[in-house]
Parts: structure tokens; sequence; C-alpha cells
């Protein structure tokens, strides 16, 4: 038996030396009033920034972030989903890494503890984000009490009223939490003075973050699409692969979802990096169809245009995506690294309608007794269309996902999708 | 190698043409003349506003080149963006051989023209122009190596994603690695202003060190006798090494 602690990887994994061709670097706009890329140095804790462009490919992972994993459960258990397997009667073996097990209930946990600590340890005494559903903010404010910090989350308006319940434990855990848009900020004042009943969004959210941290000089937290961020998320996959060795097991099909990119390039860069695994499919929502109708060019992470252009795979920042029921996959771009290996074709693609990854869900929970986020039914839905391709073909594939949050606060989104789809048992 | 960045025209004609005379006694052994281009894609706030403010005031750039190129005998290479003449390449590198410019340093060749750069990389150096090619963090190991072969007179190494701004780095690391992947002299620029970053990027490996930011706002603030200061100031540091 492997021991916990050696489990857990002493450096995470950057892919940028193992990419391909260049990675296209951020840029300034082109009539930029005030330098974006400048502005990162008041914004992000000095040691994130320079994580954001680092070149080493392994990278030390604190003693104290260290410990700090181990105290949220890392390593997060490596599960064997013979309840789906038997009941796809599927010769392959699917096993799934389960980030839901951490007490946030998704991986957004692994990046907050790393950048909290270097803000920290710079004399930080409060970080700020933003949130839409509230995974990200759940993330920031508990690795902001681990190292006794002050937060300030800005929560959408409708989550906020929509989502008591993670606004609660975001509140319990000592963050204070707004709606934004609030009136605390110059941005929020100028969007209510034109509509007080506006409702938020993320891109209003994450501007209001950023102001108030600049204006009170605390430190603001990224919450994916940041090369930095997929670098610290390489411990979800560094794991796995000490995992799957344990069980003498090689994968062969990667599977992961895609929002911004940080939990599937967190878990497939360390496989795609040691040469490991066949094929690796990224999956995002067919009602955001930035896969399949994005255009890979530069444009804005935010939707207020306040960090530096990037390359990536978008709709646009100025997109408004459905309201579908996985929050997390409402974004408009693709993380740039995450972008290049799609359009290099090392990396396959998948998008998949609201009605499907529903079934998928359903499936899983009743085979498995886990209620997926509906971020991660993407990937389930994958997992399941694999697991059939290999049953016509008779493949014993090893299948892995990674199953990047728990859906027990997003009840109130299957409901609605019961009331759309029906709740025929598959 | 002290490679010297300036704006051409900047701030004004005068106190521009001051400056580039001073260079050669100053130290300086190569000058990039940075050419403004339509969107400073790759360049910091400061180099872009030095673009901003010539833009409106010089009126023929080819005479002030050559001006400059009468008034100095290190080597030239003009620095601007492959994008804006790419539809008249041939007649814009001739262009700049007519009027005595040594070479080019195009920031966005390897970036945005990654699929064709050898073939631009034949088109200059046929019209007998030299081509210094400009890599960063970000270019893959491989690829590193195997420009660094084919670039002229030395290797440029952006060890920032912008020039200007001092964005933390491990320079230490980064020009330890990529030394020995160079088969060239390698020269390391993007936000080196400190005399720490320059010790440590010569003892790193580098064989030299543009500067460019510095200058422009010594020069932007009119201090033309404290812009050449400097360029000595940087000498004597790489003298020492
Ligand atoms: C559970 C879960 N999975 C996936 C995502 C998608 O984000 P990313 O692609 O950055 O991992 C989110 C984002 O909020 C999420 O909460």
């Amino acid at each position: 038996m492997v021991k916990e602690e050696e489990i857990i990887p002493k450096y995470w994994y950057n892919i940028i030396p193992d990419l391909p061709r260049p990675l296209p670097p951020p840029r300034d706009p082109q009539d930029a009033e005030f330098s974006r890329i400048d502005l990162l140095r008041s914004i992000l804790p000095h040691e994130v920034l320079r994580q954001q462009f680092t070149i080493e490919k392994y990278v030390k992972i604190p003693e104290e972030v260290k410990e700090k994993y181990l105290l949220i459960g890392r390593p997060t258990p490596l599960m064997r989903a013979r309840g789906l397997e038997n009941f796809l009667q599927t010769p392959a073996r699917i096993y799934f890494k389960y980030e839901g097990a951490t007490p946030t209930g998704s991986h957004k946990i692994n990046t907050a503890i790393p950048q909290a600590y270097f803000a920290k340890n710079e004399g930080i005494e409060h970080v700020v984000t933003e949130t839409g559903a509230g995974q990200w903010g759940t993330a920031v404010a508990l690795a902001a009490r681990m190292y006794n910090m002050k937060s300030s989350i800005f929560m959408v308006k409708v989550s906020y009223e929509q989502k008591p319940m993670r606004r609660s434990i975001m509140q319990l855990y000592g963050a204070n939490v707004y709606a934004s848009p609030t009136n605390i900020t110059e941005y929020g004042r100028k969007i209510l003075e034109k509509n007080p009943n506006h409702p938020g969004s993320l891109g209003i959210a994450m501007s209001e973050a950023i102001e108030y941290a600049l204006k009170n000089q605390h430190r603001y937290l990224v919450g994916s699409v940041l090369d930095v961020v997929l670098l610290h998320q390489s411990v979800i996959g560094l794991e796995t692969i000490t995992q799957l060795e344990s069980l003498g097991e090689e994968a062969d099909i990667l599977i992961g979802c895609v929002g911004g990119g940080s939990n599937f390039g967190g878990f497939v860069y360390p496989f795609i990096g040691n040469k490991k695994g066949k094929r690796y499919i990224a999956v995002s929502s067919a009602e955001v169809p930035k896969f399949s109708r994005g255009e890979y060019k530069y444009d804005y992470p935010d939707s207020a245009g306040l960090l530096p252009l990037v390359k990536m795979i978008t709709l646009g920042n100025e997109y408004v995506p459905p309201p579908i029921y996985a929050g997390g996959l409402r974004y408009h771009g693709v993380a740039p690294t995450l972008s290049l290996l799609m359009k290099e074709g090392i990396v396959e693609w998948r998008e998949y309608s609201e009605r499907e990854i529903f079934e998928a869900a359903k499936i899983f929970m009743q085979t498995q007794g886990i209620v997926p986020a509906p971020e991660s039914a993407h990937a389930i839905k994958a997992v399941i269309d694999e697991a059939n391709e290999a049953k016509k073909n008779n493949e014993k594939k090893v299948i892995v996902f990674n199953l990047s949050g728990h859906g027990l606060l997003d009840l109130s989104n299957y409901e609605s999708m019961m009331k759309r789809w029906g709740n025929s048992g598959k | 190698m002290l490679v010297v960045y300036m704006t051409l025209g900047y701030p004004d004609v005068e106190n521009f043409l001051k400056f580039i005379t001073s260079l050669e006694s100053a130290g300086a052994d190569v000058l990039e003349l940075g050419i403004p281009p339509k969107y400073a894609k790759y360049d910091g706030p400061v180099i872009r506003k030095s673009y901003d403010r010539v833009k409106t005031q010089i009126k023929d750039i080819w005479r002030l080149m050559r001006q400059v190129r009468d008034s100095l005998s290190i080597p030239i290479v003009a620095l601007t963006y492959l994008e804006d003449w790419i539809n008249e390449l041939k007649t814009f590198l001739d262009k700049l051989r007519e009027n005595g410019i040594n070479g080019v340093l195009f920031p966005d060749l390897l970036i945005d023209y990654i699929d064709d750069f050898e073939k631009y990389d034949k088109e200059i150096k046929a019209i007998g122009l030299k081509n210094v090619i400009f890599t960063s963090p970000s270019v893959p190991d491989l690829l590193i190596n195997k420009v660094s072969r084919i670039s002229d007179l030395f290797l440029y190494y952006g060890v920032r994603p912008t020039t200007g701004i001092p964005i933390p780095v491990s320079l230490n690391e980064l020009i330890t690695r990529v030394r020995k992947l160079v088969e060239n002299k390698l020269v390391v620029g993007f936000g080196l202003s400190n005399d720490d970053d320059i010790k440590e990027a010569l003892s790193a490996g580098a064989d030299g060190i543009a500067i460019g930011t510095l200058f422009i706002e010594e020069m932007g603030k009119g201090n033309l006798e404290n812009a050449i200061r400097l360029v000595k100031k940087f000498r004597g540091l790489l003298d020492e090494y």
C-alpha cells in the first residue's frame, strides 16, 4: 500500500516547456489606456505571478501547502466505477478521480490554497474574488480561513439569491459575501445606476473584485484559465498516475469537463507530459458551443477586459451564455495551453446538451450513488459513450475520468432538469 | 555585448540624433532601432507611448534611418512587426538595406508566423539582411536550439512577457536552462533594469544584454545626458564579466 503522503506529489507539473509549439504570450490591447500586464503586479500575489510566467517543468509545492492538501483529504480517491461498468455491460474498466471528496466539494480548493498561501507569505491580510454558482468562492473562503486571512467574495446577485446555501457556507467559513453588483465599488455603482435590479454577471463580479482588491491593496485570487491555475491543479493528474500505477493499470482514455480548463488541464497534462494515455477528451456544453463555434484568437479572459489578452479558443469575452444548469461551464474561452493542444489535435473534444448530460448524471447517481456536479456530468456522458464504443468493439479499454465535483448543492438544478426533461428512470 | 534599443526619432529628431551619435563612444555594440508599428503587440507601456509620440512627428522614416546610419558604424537592427510589412516584405527589406540597416528583428516571427518562419528567414537573408530571431520562455526547447543556429549576430531571448514591466521572473533559472540550448551568442532582454538583474543574467550565462525602456524613460524626461551615462554604466557592468 502506498502511503497517502507519498501519493501527493512534491512538485506541480507545468506543460509549457513540453508544448509542441510556442505558447503565444499575453498581450495588452492595441489602444490600451493602461497596461493590463502591468496591472497584474498589483492584483496577483508576487509568487503567483512568477509561476504564471515560469518555464520550469516542475515547480516545488511548499511544505505548508502540502500540509493543507493533506488536511483537505488529498490524495482524493481514485475509484473504480464497477456499478457503471456492470450497468453498461462494457468490457472497459472505468476509474474516476473523485475531486468532490474535498470539503468544498470540487477541485477548486487545489489552487485556492497555494494562492492564499503565497498572498499570506507576502504579508497580505485579505484576499478577494468573484464567484458565480459558488464553487470557487467557497474554495477561496476556506483557503483564506486556513491562513487566517479575511476574504471578500463578490457573488453574482442571482446566485446569491438562488443559492443561499453556498452563500451560507462561505459566511460560515468567515467570508464577507456581497451580492454583485454592489454599491461598494465604482463599477458596481455604475451598473446599479443604470439598472437597480441588475441580476449581475460573472464579468461584473470579477470587475468589482479586481477593483476592490486594487483599491484596498488586497490580492485577487484567480479561479481558472491562467497557466498558474492549471499548474496548481496538476496535483489531480500526478496523484492519479501514482494511484493507477499502484493498481497495475495503464490508462487508455482520459476524460474531463472544461469550463476554463483548470480541472481538465490539471488532470490530463501530467499524463500528456509523461507520455501516458492514448487519447484525451475534453468535454463542454453544447449550449455554450465554444469548441465547435469558438475562434482561436486573442481575447480577454474576463468580460470586463481588465486582464491581459490571451490567445485561446473563445466565443468572445462579451458572449452571454444561456442560463444552462452547469454554471461552471458557462465560460466563453478555453485556457491558452488547452486551446493550443486542441488546435494541434492532441486533445479531442465533445459537446453535449443539457438533456444528454442529465441522463448520464442519473445513470451515474443510480449506479454509483454519487450525485455529480452538472459540470462533471459532461465528462460522465463522454465516458458512457466511450464505454459503449468499447463494448461494440469488445475492447478492454481503461477509461479514467475526473469527477471534478459533487452536485449536492446543485440539487435545485437537477430538480429543474427533472421538470424539463421528465424523470423517467433510465 | 551591449544592445541598445531606441525608438526611431524619439522624443524628437534633434535629441534622438544626439543620443545616437553618442552611442558608439559610450560603448554600445548594436543599435536596435524601433520602427513604430500599427500595434505594438509585445511591447510594454513605455515603448508603446514612445511609438505614439513619434508616429505623428516623423515624416520620412527612411531619411531619418539614413541619418542614423551615417552617424554610426556599429550594426543597426530594425525592430518592427512582420505583421505590418508582410504584404510588401521584399520592398520593405530592400529599403532597409538601401538605407544601410544591417538586419531585422521581428518579435512576432516565431509567435504569429511559426508555420512559415523558415520561409521568411530565407527571404530576409536573400536580401542580404541579418535576421535576429526573438525567442522567449514559452518557445519549446527544440525550437530554441534550432533557431539559435540560424539567428544572425546573436539569439535574442526576452525573459518577460513584455518589455518594461518588472514581472517577477527567475532570471537565473531561465537563463541557465536556455544557455544549454543556444548554439550562438545569447542576448537577454525584456524588463532588465537594475544592476542586480543584469549581473544575474550575465553570471547565468548571457553573452549580452538588451536594454531599451530605461533609455526611453530618460529621453522622455529630456535627460539626454542621463541616458548616455546609463549606456556607459551598462558598458562598465558588461566589461566586468
Ligand atoms: C465542479 C466543477 N467542475 C468543473 C468546473 C469547470 O471549471 P474548470 O474548467 O476551470 O475546471 C467548475 C467551475 O466552476 C466546477 O465547479
